[in-house]
């Protein structure tokens, strides 16, 4: 009789598509895949007791590096966190002008999301290309924002850092039609690809039950069919006033990750419209001085982030400097179902899967 | 026009006058054939510099980008650039790799290739040498490159490379099983197997028209042995980093991505003879003609590889052998029906065009049917983990 | 139908590499901007998308994070910095270093150190100044043949006259 035997394979932290420095460790039998071990940390840069050494304002840039394409995204969740623990009030025009740059920041995400795992599957860069071109124009909203176009620093806690210029209105609605274009472009483009359903539909499975056994959260849980979103089930900011869906898919697999990742650049573009039509107004923020010092306690509060629910967790003991400062990683509780999404598939897939997983190493390791 | 068209054959008349003037007959000959296997060869070569340059431009045009354009004006000298930098690389050797078979594989790779190019008909009577099995020569010569990729493989002591050996092996050896049968389709209805009669026999209607069938079987089959999307699992920059030349630096590696693009511009050179009648068309001259089709297919798979994602390995050998083996035997069979039942002419290339569409259609839903049930199957299991998750099965 | 996805695809990216070349023409036979300056492309999907660096320039915004440099009074020509050290105490990297002379309303700067190796450009520090002193140029060609990352007052007060800036966060609609 023949025997076969399995070989081990890394993919290495060296490797054109693993998102970063990631590393796998692959138990094959033939190109079936027996066995997967994730192995990160190497891109570990301390960041949580760095922020201890500093004040609440000084570890705002640190939060724009945690997960460095949705800056904005995690400075949003610091700034709602710190407000939480010191009980400050956000004026309602800052309150606009966060949900705007969250809701831009979200489409930004999911267009290199979708750009890249294009790129994975083997287009030759087109998709790629095709994304980061809408992608830069909402990067130059960011720039005449904020000053910088990813590390923006923007949505401090008391509210942000400056007014909105006078050209971005203006600019940001002559562009949500065009982004609105886009999007049917890259439905008709990607969307009916008959080798890219053969290689998706099927492929990465995630029951509903697994993925809330595994705490995923984010595009991947909604894939799944479970319709959870944390703009609706604890509504922070001012979203309870928006009117939106939460789209969910029901087979859970790379297609239906992909498909809703689309949905929600349509339901990011709603919101968009209506906020900037109904922006009032006022301040952009309440005065907090920059060695704050927030009442003895704690306070956790989350956001949706394009990737999952991004957490802050601050424990203060009376002092300028937190003593505590924690984030719950939504790339890193996303991980956390690889190996069982990757049983039984062939190595090709491995990095499919990982693509539609969407994470950033920064967010895993800090 | 007669002139144009036979500019090439009179310079070479020329030639051959100026060298029977001071050397004997047996001597001038010689001398004619070593400038014809130079100029072949230098043809090669050029042939590389120019397909590298349009790839490029071709791709970033599709990205809206401007492709190379600093070396030399509009770029055209980046070929040149590429060279000169592979040449100055450093040329490693793994240590426990099989120093013979690993040196071996690039030179071998080559010599096929350049070969083929004997029986390409370049024009009205410019052809390296007119063989009367000029078919089975081509599929003979294609099929040594598949053993050099092993060698490769096997030869550079990596894990990567072997399971890119060993899937280059799978790839090409299927692929050449419908390859065959489209190409015996059109030696059916040409009547012979030298590629110059097979143009000849394509004066009223090109082949492509009459099989469409075999014409596109032939398409993706060469693609297939081309290894460019979408069937580059080999080269896949995303799993196995660039699989069996993955140990291969300098001027090794420059004799691989030499023997893609001098098989790229003969699998073209090839449809353009079998499928769109070769140099066959009116006014121009026909070497014209022939670079025209080429350049037209050239490009057609250059677009192809710059959109669409690529297969994996098992869905790429069940592509093959379950939808182009069995489409490419059905097609043999009708044409051979219907070729011997009717005369070539208008009813003959009517009645086959009609029926190759209907056996395309066929294919189409049959493989459409599939992908379908897949998708069902995929959301059936995914109601089912929703219903055991809320309990209900409304979610 | 089994290839209608990928025939799909294929239009919309023959429309892409059509859309190029169309554009080019309109613009023949000007290749690279007027002058060198480039402004930001307009909204439509199809034409070259590129900026041609170095023959093309962006502006950037207003309120664009470049190195620090110093302000100058405009009557008098000297440095506003007092050497207060708010900027060193503000920066989350230890990135300033003030030195000072004078006490109360002549105090003066005598040494003021910036490693441009280190800033991560946050702009913390402009924004705790409160006399006027220090703004985020648009310097962003920053790369250099030596390890010289350490500028002086000197180097930060020449990139401030190139701007001519003459108050802190003149772009944020901030008045201090």
């Amino acid at each position: 009789m023949l025997k076969t035997e399995t070989i081990t394979i890394n993919m290495g932290p060296q490797h054109p598509s693993t998102h970063g420095v990631f590393r796998m460790v692959l138990t094959l039998n033939g190109e079936t895949i027996v066995d997967l071990k994730p192995m990160f940390g190497y891109l570990h840069r301390g960041l949580e007791k760095t922020s201890e050494g500093r004040t609440y304002l000084q570890a705002v840039p640190f939060t724009d590096r945690l997960d460095y394409i949705c800056s904005m995204s995690n400075n949003f969740a610091y700034a709602v966190a710190v407000e939480k623990l010191a009980g400050i009030e956000v004026p309602i025009r800052a309150e606009y002008i966060r949900v705007i740059m969250a809701e831009l920041t979200r489409l930004v995400n999911h267009m290199l999301a979708i750009g890249f795992l294009f790129n994975d599957l083997g287009a030759w860069y087109t998709p790629v290309v095709y994304a980061f071109r809408e992608r830069e124009r909402i990067l130059d909203l960011f720039e005449m924002a904020s000053g910088s176009r990813m590390m923006c620093n923007y949505i401090r806690p008391g509210g942000v850092s400056g007014d909105l210029p006078a050209e971005f209105l203006p600019l940001l609605r002559k562009m949500i039609p065009h982004l609105e274009n886009f999007v049917r472009e890259i439905r008709d483009y990607l969307s009916d690809n008959e080798i890219f359903k053969a290689r998706a539909v099927g492929v990465g499975f995630l029951p509903a039950d697994m993925a809330m056994a595994y705490s995923i959260t984010g595009p991947v849980l909604r894939a799944s069919g479970v319709k959870y979103d944390v703009r609706k089930a604890e509504p922070y900011s001012i979203y309870n006033q928006f009117e939106f869906d939460v789209p969910t898919q029901v087979a859970g697999d790379v297609y239906a990750r992909y498909l809703q990742r689309l949905d929600e650049m349509d339901e990011s573009l709603k919101i968009l419209r209506q906020a900037v039509e109904r922006i009032p107004d006022g301040e952009y923020a309440t005065k907090v001085p920059s060695r704050l010092r927030p009442p003895k306690g704690e306070a956790y509060a989350r956001i949706e982030s394009p990737k999952g629910e991004l957490g802050f967790y601050l424990v203060s003991d009376g002092s300028p400097n937190p003593y505590r400062w924690r984030n719950r990683p939504p790339s890193l509780i996303n991980l956390s179902a690889l190996r069982e999404m990757c049983l039984g598939h062939k190595v090709a897939d491995v990095v499919t899967i990982l693509g539609s997983i969407d994470i950033t190493l920064a967010d895993v390791d800090r | 026009m007669q002139v144009l068209d036979d500019l090439w054959i009179r310079i070479a008349q020329w030639l051959r006058g100026v060298f029977d003037s001071f050397l004997p007959p047996w001597a001038a000959q010689l001398v004619m054939d070593v400038l014809g296997i130079l100029l072949l060869i230098v043809w090669g070569i050029v042939v590389v510099l120019a397909f590298t340059y349009m790839e490029r431009k071709v791709i970033a045009r599709v990205g809206d980008r401007i492709g190379p354009n600093r070396a030399g004006p509009l770029g055209i000298f980046q070929a040149f650039a590429d060279a000169i930098k592979m040449l100055t690389k450093e040329d490693v050797t793994p240590t426990n790799a099989d120093r013979a078979l690993f040196l071996a594989a690039p030179i071998v790779i080559i010599i096929p290739a350049v070969l083929l190019y004997a029986v390409l008909p370049f024009g009205r009577g410019m052809v390296g040498v007119d063989l009367s099995i000029a078919v089975v020569f081509v599929v003979a010569m294609g099929g040594i490159p598949i053993l050099t990729m092993l060698m490769a493989g096997w030869a550079s002591n990596n894990k990567y490379a072997l399971l890119g050996g060993f899937r280059t092996v799978a790839q090409l050896i299927s692929y050449e099983v419908p390859m065959v049968v489209a190409l015996l389709t059109v030696v059916l209805l040409a009547g012979t197997m030298s590629t110059v009669g097979i143009v000849e026999a394509q004066a009223t209607f090109p082949f492509a028209l009459v099989t469409p069938v075999a014409f596109v079987v032939y398409m993706l089959a060469g693609l297939a042995e081309l290894n460019r999307t979408p069937f580059d699992l080999l080269e896949a920059d995303s799993e196995i980093v660039a699989g069996y030349f993955i140990e291969y630096s300098g001027m090794k590696f420059a004799m691989f991505f030499l023997a893609e693009y001098i098989n790229l511009f003969m699998v073209a050179g090839m449809i353009t003879t079998l499928f769109l009648a070769g140099w066959q068309w009116p006014i121009l001259p026909s070497w014209l003609w022939f670079l025209i089709k080429v350049i037209v297919v050239i490009f057609l798979m250059m677009w192809i590889r710059s959109t669409i994602p690529r297969f994996r390995i098992d869905q790429m050998l069940g592509f093959a052998w379950k939808a182009l083996v069995p489409l490419a035997l059905v097609n043999l069979f009708v044409v051979a029906l219907v070729a011997k039942l009717l005369e070539p002419g208008w009813a003959r290339t009517g009645v086959l065009f009609v029926s190759n569409l209907a056996l395309l259609a066929a294919v189409g839903f049959i493989m459409a049917r599939q992908s379908r049930k897949r998708e069902e199957q995929a959301r059936a299991a995914g109601e089912a983990a929703i219903r055991r998750y809320y309990g209900s099965p409304i979610r | 139908m089994y290839g209608k996805g990928i025939a799909k695809g294929l239009w919309v990216t023959l429309k892409h590499l059509w859309g190029t070349y169309a554009k080019d023409i309109k613009k023949f036979p000007r290749r690279y901007a007027p002058g060198g300056i480039a402004k930001r492309p307009d909204y439509d999907l199809y034409g070259i998308f590129t900026l041609q660096y170095p023959e093309e320039r962006y502006t950037m915004f207003p309120r664009f994070r470049g190195a620090l440099m110093h302000l100058r009074n405009p009557e008098t020509g000297e440095p506003n910095c007092t050497a207060c050290g708010a900027c060193e105490r503000a920066c989350p990297h230890g990135v300033i270093s003030v030195e000072g002379e004078g006490k109360g309303k002549d105090r003066k700067v005598t040494a003021y150190r910036y490693d441009l190796g280190r800033c991560i450009f946050c702009r913390l520090c402009v924004e705790s100044c409160n006399f006027n002193a220090i703004e985020m140029s648009h310097e962003y060609e920053l790369a250099r043949y030596k390890k010289d990352f350490i500028l002086q007052l000197d180097d930060l007060l020449k990139i401030g006259d190139k701007y001519g800036i003459h108050k802190t966060g003149e772009a944020w609609g901030v008045t201090e």
